[in-house]
């Protein structure tokens, strides 16, 4: 473990200096934040008459006696929130595709290897350098999202049923573990080609089931219960854990050396 | 598992010298042989290298040098034979290999985002220093390489030659027992290039172990106390003095007073010249004995009439006995199945 830690304050001492890498790792959550926000606020001063029509609405018994305009915030909330949840995906993408690939084209991968490390310390750290920035920024989206929402909601049960016992579950669990998946897999390509967009591509398929997710919510289909959350998290923390042992099977050090670095 | 092969004449008539007997070797390797699919790209290498030498190991590009130091290192596996590395046995202590090895790569592979005492220290915890250590020993290489001043500058902003004594620093922080180092002056102004072998010659004063590969033969002749010439399999091994005395025998240069060319039939019907040829005012003599025959060798060329200026024995550059071995060890093809 302490030699993955000693990756990760590599990596971090590396990604401290990439401004131009940061911009794009900083920018989505920002206006992931801003949105939801403004979004609430503006259908907060909407009458929408419909609102109470929507599937999401009619399964959902937190929503029940609601006047339409909080009914319109709480519909737009809860469906953002789950754009907290997407924020993990997408910010570690950018780092985990360039994790292997960048050390092989900068020709540092051999010297890397030659030294006593473990391939599953060195994944462990590389895994860790894009999660720990990703989760921390995510998490802290997530609070300016809910601090920011006490003062555009029409009411606290408005901001008691967007802010779910769910939601708080798949933020805190569910998120950081398919977060955990889709790093997995980005770095056990990231050891396979030399194209960081090839290994980013990986992230396109993982959000696919947080995206049923939101149109299941918006239809009424699913309602998000602190139990779903949990047996949802509890999956996805099993996939994850075999992802990641699946990107250290993957991991050929002497394939990688002689295929990809000669 | 069958090795499918053709041997070449020069393998069977001529098998490589064998390593003066040392008390232990810091390298020993029986027929390791690696193959990439059907390709043999190292076949059945037997060599020792004994402790506290500098080993020479030389031969052309795609020759397996660089592969033959990847499996020394535990970076990729033989597909046959063995070898033990600084008391390793290759295969069954690969992590206690890569402990107590170090590693100069062809290109030095180091964070160009990062300054010279990062990158030195982040592999220095690699290598498991402990704290106090990671910074003497940072510290200690960067000043032995001339380096110190620069230590918080970024590597992206370093020369080539600075950053290759930089990874030379990298390869020997943890005080490997074994160094390999691949090509460490390629590339190198003829400044910096001095100042590694310089470098190299203080390891070697200290006891290190070093095997280096090189195209760069004086230089391999100016570092080495063993020499192998290595094509896919090793072609000839020792000392560089004795490769050439058993390649070019002992010869003289006999320089002549106008042209050598008339007096090289008086040369060659001497009955113990094995060997004579002209070159300007030159002649280059190769007598069965030269202590009891060079005597009797100018006698016969001042009879002939030859105003003799000097005679003295020829010493043929390691890059005539190079390029002999690796064309006698033109190769074939060779695949594993």
């Amino acid at each position: 473990m302490r030699k993955a830690l000693i990756i990760l304050h590599k990596e971090w001492l590396e990604l401290r200096s990439e401004r131009t890498l940061w911009m794009t790792i900083l920018i989505p959550p920002l206006l992931l934040t801003i949105l939801p926000i403004v979004s609430v606020y503006l259908i907060g001063i909407t009458p929408d008459e419909d609102a109470a029509q929507l599937g999401a609405v009619i399964a959902d018994p937190s929503l029940a006696g609601l006047s339409e305009m909080e009914l319109g915030q709480a519909v737009m909330g809860k469906q953002f929130g789950l754009m907290f949840l997407l924020m993990p995906l997408i910010i570690p993408s950018a780092i985990a595709s360039y994790s292997i690939i960048g050390e092989k084209t900068r020709r540092t991968l051999e010297p890397l290897l030659a030294a006593p490390i473990q391939t599953w310390e060195l994944l462990l750290g590389k895994c860790l350098a894009s999660l720990v920035p990703a989760i921390v920024i995510s998490w802290g989206a997530a609070l300016t999202f809910v601090l920011a929402l006490r003062l555009v909601v029409l009411s606290d049960r408005v901001h008691q049923a967007i802010l779910s016992g769910g939601w708080w579950v798949l933020l805190l669990l569910g998120s950081p573990s398919l977060a955990l998946l889709m790093v997995s897999a980005t770095v056990a390509i990231s050891g396979r080609v030399n194209d960081p967009r090839t290994a980013q591509q990986v992230a396109a398929v993982v959000v696919a089931p947080l995206l049923a997710l939101f149109v299941a919510q918006l239809l009424g289909v699913v309602v998000l219960t602190p139990l779903l959350a949990s047996i949802a998290s509890a999956a996805l923390a099993f996939l994850a854990a075999l992802a990641f042992a699946g990107a250290i099977a993957l991991f050929e050090r002497e394939n990688i050396l002689t295929r990809w670095t000669s | 598992m069958t090795l499918q092969r053709q041997e070449t004449l020069r393998s069977a008539t001529h098998p490589p010298l064998a390593v003066p007997s040392p008390s232990m070797n810091a390298i020993e390797t029986h027929e390791l042989t690696r193959a990439f699919g059907e390709r043999v790209v190292v076949e059945r290498l037997t060599l020792a290298v004994p402790q506290g030498a500098v080993f020479g190991f030389l031969g052309p590009n795609g020759a397996g040098k660089t592969t033959t130091v990847r499996m020394l290192a535990a970076l990729i596996a033989p597909t046959a034979g063995s070898a033990v590395v600084a008391g390793f046995r290759l295969g069954e202590d690969d992590q206690m290999i890569r402990r107590n090895v170090g590693l100069l790569t062809e290109s030095p592979g180091l964070y160009e985002r990062l300054n010279a005492q990062q990158n030195l220290r982040f592999f220095a915890r690699l290598y498991d220093l402990d704290t106090a250590r990671v910074a003497t020993q940072t510290e200690r290489y960067l000043r032995m390489l001339g380096l110190w001043d620069r230590r918080d500058d970024p590597v992206g902003s370093f020369s080539k030659g600075m950053r290759q004594k930089l990874a030379i620093a990298r390869a020997l922080l943890h005080e490997p027992a074994v160094i390999f180092l691949d090509e460490p002056t390629a590339g190198l102004d003829p400044e910096a290039a001095r100042t590694v072998r310089e470098f190299i010659k203080e390891l070697r004063a200290k006891g290190r172990t070093i095997f280096l590969t090189t195209h760069n033969l004086p230089e391999a002749d100016e570092l080495c106390d063993v020499i192998a010439v290595f094509r896919t399999r090793l072609l000839r091994i020792g000392a560089p003095a004795a490769l050439r005395a058993e390649l070019f025998g002992d010869s003289v240069c006999i320089r002549i007073a106008g042209d050598a060319e008339p007096f090289l039939n008086v040369v060659r019907a001497l009955p113990f010249v094995h060997a004579a040829d002209a070159d300007g005012d030159v002649l280059h003599v190769s007598p069965d004995n030269p202590d009891e025959h060079n005597p009797l060798l100018v006698r016969a060329l001042i009879d002939a009439g030859a105003a003799i200026r000097y005679v003295e024995p020829r010493e043929p550059a390691l890059e005539d006995v190079y390029l002999q071995l690796v064309r006698e060890g033109e190769p074939q093809e060779r695949t594993y199945a």
